[in-house]
Order: C-alpha cells, then structure tokens, then sequence
C-alpha cells in the first residue's frame, strides 16, 4: 500500500521584484510504499528542498496533489496542519536543529510534549529508543556538549519518538565526518529494516547508496530511479554514481 | 577625499543599525537635554531672585551631580550592548582587510556624529524646554514670571564639558574592546554556545536571606531617628538582594520547576521555562537593575509629592499660628500677668491699626527641655544623651500648667499635685505609668491625651516630644530651673507662646508682624537685673516662600530625576526586548518545524514576556510596600504626618507608573514580534 503519493507537483516561485517566474518544481510524480526506504537526488537547485518542504507541508504546491495515508495535504486547515506534522511526520535535519537550551532528552521529548502527552508514556516511549540509537548514557547533556554524530542521533531520536507514518530527513549526514555518516546509515538502515518507512534527501552518493530506491530529480521533475534489487551497497554507489555522472554530462534521459 | 570614505561608512554603519542607534541617540539627546535643563534652572537668575530660589537652586546642583553620574553609566551601558550587536560588521570589515588602526577611524568618526547630534539636539530641546521648566518652577515656587527667553552661556558650556568627557570615555572603551578581540572572535561573537546556567543556590538563598532583612528591618522600626539611619542600610540590601534574586534566585526557582516532571513536561510550560532560564541568566541584572529604578521612581515621586502636597500642613505644623510669639524667660514669676497683658495689648492693637482681630488664639506656658528617658527616668546629662545608640532613647520634654491644656482643649480634667496627663508626638510612646524627673521628682501618669496643640519646635526636630500636663507647674518648674550642664548653661527653658490667626493676605500679615516686632523691641519687657525676657516672633506669610523653595524644590527635582529614571528603564527594556528578538528568532523557527503550531509560539512568546516584563513591576511594588512604613517615618521628620495622603499619592504614583509601564511593554513588544515572527515568515 503506498504510504505517500505525489501527483504532477508544481511549483513555481515569483521573485520579489520584477516578478520573474522561477519554476522549482516542474511536475513530479512519484510514490512511497509502506516501509521503503527511499532517497532523492539531485543537484544543488534540482527542486529537492522545495519537494521536502512541500511534502512536509511546510509549503504549498502551485498544483499538484501530495497524499499521505490517502489524506489530501492540501486539504488540510491551516490551524491542524502543525499538530497533523507532528503526529504524522518526523523530521531529521542537516543541521540538527536541536535547541540549544533543551538537554537532549527534553529536545526528544519536545514533540511529544507539544502533543500533550504525559511524562510516564514519554519516558516510556523513549527508553527503547534511546537504547536503539545508542545515546542512553548522554540523554542529560546539553547540544553543544555532544559530537555532531550524537547530536543527529537525538534528532533521530526526536523523530522517532511520535512513531511517525513517514520520516523525512533532509541531508541527514551533510554536516557530519564519515564516521558518524557510516553510523548514521547503519541506524537508518536498521530504522528502516524495522518498519520504518523513510524518505531521504540527499546528494551524497554514500547516503543514497544505503537506500532501498533512489529518485534522481533534474530541473524539476523526476528524471530516473534505481531500485537496489539485489545489490550491494556497493553495487549500488556504482549504480548512482555512474548515474550521476551521466546527469551531469547531460546524458539521454532513458 | 579618503577621510570621507571613513566618514561615509561610519555614517552607514549609523542608518543600518537604526534600530539600535535610534533609541540610542534619543537617550543622549535626552541626556543632554535633561542636563541643560537642570544646569540652566541652577544658574537662573530669575530663580535666584525669587523667595526660596536659593533654597531651590541649592537642591538643582545637587540633582545636576546626579544626572551627570547617571548619564555616563547609563549610556556605558548601553553602548555595550551597542558594540555587542555590531562585533559581527567590525569583524567582517576586519576580515575584508580593514586594519584595527581603520576601523577605530569608522569608531572615531561614529561617535563624532553620534555626539554632534546628540549634543545639537539635545542643547536645543533643553534651551526650548528650559523656559518651560522655568515657568514650571516659578508656578512652585508661587511667584510670577516674565515669558522672556534666556540662554545661559554658562550652563551649555558645563553641558558640553560634561558629555565631551562621556563621549570620550565611551569612545576609548569602545576602541578598547575592539583592539583586545581578534576578527574571528568578532565576526562570531553573537552566536557562542551557552552553557546551561546552573543555579547557584547559595546565592540565590543569601539573596532571600538578604531581603527577607531588609523587609523585616523596614517593617519593624518604630521611631523616625533608627529610620534615617537604617533606611540606607535597608535601601543597600534591598539593591544587593534584588540583584542576587533576580540572577541568581529566578534560575533557581526555573531549575526546581524543571525537577518536578509532571509540573514541566506540560505544553505550557516546558517552553517557558526553559528558555526563561537562559533568559534570567543573560537578562537578571538588566531586569533587576529596571526593578531598582522603577523602585526608586515610586519612592522618590510618592515621597516629594506628598511633601509637596502637604506643604501647607507642614508649615502649620512647623507656625500653629498665622503670627507666633515665643517669649523665652528665666523666671516663672516673669509669666505673671503684668508682662503677657503687654503683649496681648500690643498685639490686637497693631492688628486693629491694620483693620485685623486675632482669631484661633494660642496661649500656653511651658518648660522644655531634652532628655534621655533610662528606666522611667529622665536624665539629662549629656555624655549619655550624645553618645551613639541611644537616639531612639532622647525624648523632647514638655512641661505644661495642667489650666493652660483644659483652656486650649476645652476640657476639665483634675489632677492631684504629683499626677500628670501624657501626650506623645511623631509615634514615639512611653508605656510606664510612672516617671521621675531630674532632681528626684516622680509624677504618676493618670490619663494619656490624644491631642495638644502644634508646636514649631517638634516640628523642627526628628525627636519625639513628650508632653506632661501637670496642676502645680510653678512648683514642678522651679528646681529644675537650676539644672547646668558641664558648660554652666541652663538646660530647661521656660516658655510662654501666644500665637494667634489673621483673616488677612500675606503682605498684610507680614507688615503686621513687622510691627509688632518693632513695638515689643520699644516696649522693653525685660525686668530687673538678672532676669531674662526675649520674644522671638514668627510669621507663616514670611516663611511660606522659603518651605515652597525647599519642597517644591523636591517635588521638581523629583519629577525631573523620575523622567530621566523612567526613560532609562525604557531603554533598557527595548534593547531588552531587541536583543531576545533576535535569539529567539532561530528558537521558534525550530520549534515550528517540529510542529509547534503558531497559536502556541505565540502563546509562549506572550508568557514569556509578559513574565519577564512584569516580574520587575511587581517586584517593585513589593520594595515599595516594604518601603512604606519607612517613608511614612521618614516623611514624619519633615513634619509630614498625614497617613492618607501618603497611601493615596504612593498609591497613584504606583498606578501611574504601571500604566506607563504597560504602553511601553506594548510598543517594546511590538518590536519583538515582529523580530521573531519576521523569521517565521521567511522560514
């Protein structure tokens, strides 16, 4: 069953002066089953964070039509749309977005807390997450005590704890060093191994290369997927690069 | 050609940041302005020539030091917060190959415009203003006034002195604190991680400890004298703990919150508080120091106007009578009849000649003396009486013919030689039934009286008097009469006033007393050898001008004083709110994108800020009241004793700070929303 779907998105943005027209999104089309693992590509400008924002309706489409679980985003009224967010989707940003004057445990808690949830079920819920993405022992610290790794695992963490239908992560390992990146897609992996469903944008080859299918977007429209199949990650990073390569040399589309 | 470039980006750097330099200059301006202001009235010739100027100017100069030590701490400080803000641009300019030595030029250049405008403007709004506040203290000072405009030259030069020094020292700061940083430091300045505060309990409880002592100080003194002295050791306390508490003591109170989890972990709360931590910890000496100010506006401005106000019951107080005789003599006998007819004769004669009678006549003899009250005995050696820590202990000692009372009271009380009728002024009390007098005597006390007549010696003095009434005063009197101190001067005076009203004008009143005075010195009522006559006579008409100089100069100086407080505490509250703005902007982006809804941003925006905003607003109605007893003691020495005035006019004051209090929380936090929400609507 898919979980999202998106139907010909367009987007096109006026600039503020002289009212030049700046198409983002052309028309994209596609949609995530229940527990993929799905990354989008493209290169700096392709589109992608204006197709995250919409998806995460913090934006809105000029037409086109994005479903989550059947449900119109669009239709959704103004006053809801935050509470739907934070029930239906988790967040994983480049730069954590953790708050500086939250230790990280409360950072978890904050959705939960904005939800009205009680302290016992809070920490109940988080107990076996913190355990799964390793950052039990530093819950008490505060953000700028704690590496960058640490810092995108709590984030995760944060995500997780609402149990959302879908976790969007924008450039989840764009500010982090290769060791943490590693660490990061394994947990990711092991997320999604779990159930998790998981839509992920990204240009790191690395990251996309951990990913059940990858979505490559070109001026504004989806211009190619892979789908892993049986491949290694391995394979696939050949796979995605070589693609990649390709879209920048201005290859055929296929 | 070169020179102007710095000038031009000095200039630039000015209108970029307006929304720092504008409330910036506007205090200078106004600085400057209230300096004039004040410097021209102490100068003012036409204040100089006034009855009670003098007085007036006297108290200017003194408000002039004031606003001049005012003005360069103030805007030290906010100029700091100025550099803080533009750290960022100067490390850029570093980075971009500016040298130290060509930022301090763009410096150097800044403040040459900041002081060329804010000392042009501000000299021109106070020379405007001046006459106003001229005519304003004539008003007070009850005289009239001409509406000639005057400059003195003298003043605007003390005023460029004085700011041309302030500037200067700002500016040397300033180039002080950019030479010590280096451009990564600048250029990161603003955004350093913050560690979480943690709360010091030790202080925070010292700060408890500390208040809780000055309250209790405040609020258990009985008598006017401990007052004066303890009101500026409660006054420090009260500062030092309003400091600890609002630093140290608000973090501590957010971190026991935080401890209890059902409490925090709440949608409403779990916000607030803990960006109230950080929010107390960077902002605790800003809002404590608009506490104390806020505090000392209402203590000021209560306290002058009700002197202000009650000048009249002052001078009633301090004259019973329209014309106050006092004759002073070294005998009882010289109290006979033969000598106070003369004087009564000579008296509604002279008001005859002027068309007048005596009304309200005041007529009663007396024998005064101070002394140290140990043990139900008054003593009077004056080793005890001047040595420190028995102040509260010195009484003013009254001696009054117990006919004398009954005629002015209308009343007929009886007493028994050796009983006395009590009264007690200026909250002092005396709960023994019985007290000795020097020399052996003991009077028992059989009734205590409510009431006697005003008398100008108790209202000159801080001491409580003490009135006895008794039926045989010739024979009470006469030993004491012979009581020397270590000098050989005599220690008790014998008195007999006779005062009295006139239905008339000042300067009628004033040529009557002329008169009389003149009449008595002719009449020569002094006795033989050895016996002493002397007749002191006062006038309220002669001396209203000198109490309107003294309180009306008060009141003025306390209203000036109070606008230039205020106006500092809405400084500090802008920048206040500009600065968290800016903070916060990021906070709420975040907060939002994991789905905080805009209600409730703006719902916890609005906590926070009306909490931060208030809790010095109602911190210093909460000083204020603790205060009180202590002003109403203190008031009491100026011969201020009326209890309702007080509490109404404290009462207003407090309200009418408030309502200003709140139009400028609503522009400020105008300003912060915008801030913050400008953010929302980008992100």
């Amino acid at each position: 069953m898919s979980i999202l779907e998106v139907n010909g998105l367009k987007k096109v943005y006026t600039t503020r002066f002289g009212g030049n027209k700046v198409e983002a999104l052309k028309k994209v089309t596609f949609s995530v089953e229940q527990g993929e693992y799905v990354a989008i590509m493209g290169e700096s400008g392709s589109g992608k964070t204006t197709l995250l924002n919409i998806l995460a309706a913090l934006d809105k489409p000029t037409s086109g039509t994005v479903l989550l679980d059947g449900k119109d985003l669009s239709q959704i009224k103004d006053s809801h749309i935050s509470a739907f967010r934070r029930d239906n989707l988790g967040f994983v940003f480049q730069d954590f977005n953790l708050l500086d004057t939250f230790s990280l445990e409360d950072n978890i808690y904050l959705p939960l807390v904005l939800a009205g949830k009680h302290f016992t079920e809070m920490h109940q819920r988080l107990t076996p997450i913190a355990a799964r993405l390793g950052i039990s022992e530093i819950l008490k610290k505060y953000p700028y005590e704690v590496s960058g790794g640490q810092k995108q695992r709590a984030a995760v963490a944060r995500a997780l704890i609402t149990n959302p239908r879908l976790l969007l992560a924008d450039e989840p390992t764009g500010a982090l060093d290769s060791k943490a990146t590693d660490e990061l897609l394994r947990l990711f992996r092991e997320i999604n191994q779990s159930g998790q469903t998981i839509l992920m944008v990204t240009h790191s080859v690395k990251a996309a290369s951990h990913a059940g299918r990858i979505l490559f977007i070109k001026d504004g429209e989806v211009f190619h997927q892979i789908y892993r199949g049986n491949s290694t990650n391995e394979q696939l990073y050949q796979k995605v690069s070589d693609t990649l390569t390709m879209l920048a040399t201005g290859g055929e589309k296929k | 050609m070169r020179k102007m470039f710095y000038a031009k980006l000095a200039w630039t750097g000015i209108r970029k940041n307006r929304k720092f330099y504008a409330p910036y200059l506007l205090t200078c301006v106004g600085m400057v302005m209230m300096y004039y202001i004040i410097a021209f009235l102490s100068v003012s010739d036409l204040l100089k020539g006034m009855p009670g100027g003098e007085t007036m100017q006297g108290l200017l100069v003194m408000g002039c030091g004031v606003i001049g030590v005012f003005a360069l701490i103030f805007l030290f400080y906010t100029n700091s917060f100025l550099i803080r803000r533009r750290k960022k641009e100067f490390g850029l300019y570093n980075i971009l190959g500016m040298g130290k030595i060509n930022l301090a030029r763009i410096l150097i250049w800044e403040s040459l415009i900041i002081s060329g405008i804010s000392l042009a403007a501000g000299l021109f709004a106070g020379i405007v203003l001046s006459k106003l506040a001229e005519l304003g203290m004539v008003n007070i000072l009850a005289g009239n006034a001409t509406f000639t405009m005057s400059i003195a030259p003298k003043a605007i030069l003390q005023t460029l002195a004085l700011f041309a020094v302030i500037f200067v020292l700002i500016l040397l700061n300033t180039l002080r604190q950019i030479h010590l940083t280096n451009p990564i430091e600048l250029l990161r300045s603003e955004s350093a991680g913050e560690k979480p505060p943690k709360a010091n309990w030790v202080l925070a409880l010292a700060g408890a400890i500390i208040l809780g002592g000055a309250y209790y100080l405040a609020v258990s003194i009985e008598d006017p004298i401990s007052a004066m002295v303890w009101f500026f050791v409660a006054v420090v306390m009260v500062i030092v703990a309003t400091y600890l508490l609002f630093i140290a003591g608000s973090v501590a109170v957010c971190r026991i919150l935080q401890r209890k989890k059902n409490y925090y972990y709440r949608t409403n709360h779990f916000v607030s508080i803990s960006s109230m931590v950080y929010r107390m910890k960077r902002n605790g000496a800003g809002l404590a120091s608009i506490c104390i100010l806020s505090t000392m506006v209402l203590v000021m401005l209560s306290s002058t106007v009700c002197l202000y106000i009650g000048t009249e019951d002052s001078l009633r107080t301090r004259y019973p009578r329209n014309i106050n005789l006092d004759t002073a003599v070294s005998d009882v006998s010289l109290l006979s009849e033969g000598r106070t007819a003369t004087v009564k004769e000579l008296s509604s004669e002279i008001a005859g000649q002027n068309g007048q009678e005596l009304e309200n006549i005041l007529d009663y003899r007396v024998a005064g003396w101070v002394g140290y009250i140990r043990d139900g005995r008054i003593e009077t050696e004056s080793e005890v009486m001047y040595s420190f820590g028995t102040e509260s202990n010195i009484w003013q000692i009254y001696l009054v013919p117990l006919e004398d009372y009954n005629r002015l009271m209308g009343q007929n009380e009886t007493l028994e030689p050796g009983e006395a009728l009590l009264y007690t002024t200026k909250l002092g009390s005396y709960p023994d039934d019985t007290i000795t007098l020097e020399g052996g005597k003991s009077l028992t006390i059989k009734k205590r009286v409510s009431d006697f007549a005003d008398n100008g010696v108790d209202a000159m003095q801080i001491t409580p008097s003490m009135y006895l009434f008794v039926p045989d005063f010739a024979e009470t009197v006469t030993p004491l009469l012979d009581i020397t101190d270590s000098n050989g001067r005599k220690m008790i005076s014998l008195h007999w006033f006779y005062a009295f009203d006139l239905a008339c004008d000042d300067d009628t009143q004033i040529r009557i007393q002329e008169q009389l005075q003149n009449a008595l010195n002719e009449a020569n009522l002094a006795g033989e050898d050895g016996e002493v006559v002397s007749i002191l006579c006062e006038g309220v008409a002669k001396e209203r001008s000198g109490f309107y100089g003294l309180y009306g100069g008060l009141f003025f100086l306390g209203i000036l004083l109070g606008i230039v407080f205020v106006f500092a505490a809405v400084l500090i509250m802008y920048y206040k709110q500009i600065s968290e703005g800016y903070e916060d902007q990021s906070r709420f982006e975040i907060m939002q994108k994991v789905g905080m809804t805009r209600k409730e941003i703006k719902k916890s925006i609005h906590s926070q800020i009306l909490t931060v905003f208030f809790l010095p607003l109602v911190t210093a109605g909460v000083h204020l009241a603790f205060a009180f007893p202590l002003i109403y003691k203190l008031l009491a020495l100026f011969s201020l004793t009326n209890f309702k005035l007080l509490v109404i006019v404290t009462i207003c004051c407090y309200l009418v700070f408030a309502l200003f209090y709140v139009l400028v929380y609503r522009i400020t936090s105008g300003a912060y929303y915008s801030i913050v929400s400008g953010a929302r609507e980008d992100g």
